[in-house]
């Protein structure tokens, strides 16, 4: 049997520890219960882990998304116009459908809607990781989509007249000349997205998963203090952040200083 | 039909606001083979719209354009497929910043026309050592002046092999030292025989090089005729006045 956490610290203490002043021995021993009893650390590590993964998958997921769904808002936005025919009714039908999903996902909370996925719509999948990430893309791509149909508005119009008049069709002009200009002009705010999503994973613990917050709740609450375990937590994200806000920064720099 | 004729506009009309403003009110037009016809008249008159129209830009809300005899605005046509033979250079020059100038000009040729890459480049080398820019041939956009981008607009269109070129105020945005360097090719490219439909305000160019003037006022053509008659004996009151304005 484990001894507890109070029985097993004198063992393992060091003598100077020990002896010394309350302060320094009580700091040891939530020191000690919030990290090394019971190999607790390997929680922060199991939630570091499962953080950084559904951000990646949610990453994914959520800017093919928010790919897919600018297109369709910006070429129906620009020609429907001129459209006629099958081709305009299922650019219609898809336009309205991409204007319902971007109301309801950035209209409802994160939460609500990672709940909804977990236990209603996929109430039989026992997957976290990949209900939330499907869930957490879901969400991503929303606010994606509206960032690069910002940056598809963003190119002048005499580009897409520039490329028609060549003669490339409207969707050769976005795949060669629109698209590769517009996708330059976001790529920092994109990645700075990629940053907000990772922070919002921070949700995943209601419906079970043990991502960074998690881990520090869970700690908290079988070794009865919360300081540690939510600071570490903390500390982990924001070295994660910071870590690609610095990312984010060198790539602004290069985008600025090449030819442009 | 005159088989001369290659492009043919028919009571063009571009109508905004239901009808309310008529930025083109039945233009008939025509033009010949080898021809260089220019376009003047005061802001707002329409002309852009007319040339944007005949490689549709900007769609007519009325009458037709012919290309080479075959309906254009027709439902049907392929609009892609004749706009390779008709280049166009835009006041903004609108080349594209992210690629090289090579790059630039060897897009089209290689993605539409099916040629090899080094044949494309081989061509646009050529066309770039005529206007004196192949050795800028790796530089981007944003490294030229506006003369060298207007130049380099210009043989862009051509290295699709056009049979016309249409110019929508090509020295517009350009700084006065500018203007002539851009100039000369678009006269070079006239004494080559090539097809030309030119907006401009430059009517020392127009005086020079035109074949036939179209005076265009109110998304009408008012008159047209030789260089030497509308500029040295308009007929038109309204001509006249123009010209008192800008001569």
């Amino acid at each position: 049997m484990r001894p507890s956490a109070s029985q097993s610290w004198p063992l393992v203490a060091p003598d100077w520890l020990q002896n010394g002043p309350d302060w320094l021995n009580d700091l040891g021993y939530d020191i000690y219960k919030s990290f090394l009893f019971d190999n607790r650390y390997e929680m922060y590590i199991k939630g570091l882990g499962n953080t950084l993964l559904l951000t990646f998958l949610a990453l994914l997921i959520g800017v093919a998304l928010g790919v897919a769904v600018s297109l369709i808002r910006v070429s129906w936005d620009k020609n429907h116009a001129e459209m006629h025919g099958p081709g305009k009714f299922f650019l219609g039908f898809f336009n309205a459908v991409s204007k319902v999903y971007l109301t309801v996902i950035r209209g409802t909370p994160m939460v609500v809607q990672l709940m909804i996925m977990y236990f209603v719509i996929f109430a039989t999948s026992r997957n976290k990781v990949m209900v939330a990430a499907l869930s957490f893309g879901i969400n991503s791509g929303a606010y994606v989509a509206e960032i690069i149909r910002g940056g598809i508005m963003s190119i002048e119009q005499g580009q897409m007249e520039a490329g028609r008049s060549l003669g490339f069709g409207y969707v050769s002009t976005m795949r060669y000349i629109i698209l590769p200009q517009a996708f330059k002009a976001v790529l920092p705010t994109l990645a700075n997205e990629f940053i907000v999503l990772l922070k919002e994973t921070a949700v995943a613990g209601y419906v079970g998963l043990t991502d960074i917050t998690y881990a520090g709740n869970i700690i908290g609450g079988t070794s009865y203090d919360y300081l540690f375990p939510l600071l570490m937590s903390a500390l982990i994200y924001l070295i994660l952040v910071m870590f690609f806000t610095f990312l984010v920064g060198r790539l602004e720099r290069r985008l600025r200083n090449s030819e442009r | 039909m005159n088989a001369d004729i290659i492009i043919q506009a028919n009571d063009l009309q571009k109508h905004f606001d239901g009808g309310d403003i008529k930025a083109l009110d039945g233009v008939t037009a025509s033009i010949r083979k080898g021809e260089v016809v220019v376009v003047i008249g005061p802001s707002g008159s329409g002309k852009s719209t007319f040339l944007r129209c005949l490689n549709l830009l900007e769609l007519p809300t009325g009458g037709q354009v012919l290309f080479e005899g075959v309906d254009i605005t027709a439902k049907n046509a392929d609009i892609n497929l004749h706009r390779q033979k008709m280049g166009m250079v835009f006041q903004h020059f609108n080349l594209f910043p992210h690629m090289t100038i090579l790059k630039n000009m060897t897009l089209a040729p290689v993605k539409l026309l099916k040629k090899s890459q080094a044949d494309a480049e081989f061509q646009a080398l050529k066309l770039l050592e005529r206007v004196g820019l192949a050795d800028r041939a790796g530089a981007y956009p944003s490294q030229l002046s506006g003369g060298q981008k207007q130049r380099i607009a210009i043989v862009r269109a051509l290295c699709m092999d056009p049979e016309v070129m249409l110019f929508d105020e090509p020295t517009s945005a350009l700084d006065p030292e500018m203007v002539g360097e851009v100039l000369e090719v678009m006269k070079e490219l006239a004494t080559e025989g090539m097809t030309m439909v030119v907006v401009t305000h430059e009517m020392g160019f127009a005086r020079e090089v035109a074949d036939r003037v179209l005076f265009m006022a109110d998304g009408k053509i008012v008159e047209e005729g030789s260089p030497e008659q509308i500029f040295t004996a308009p007929e038109q009151e309204r001509t006249r006045e123009f010209l008192a304005k800008v001569l």
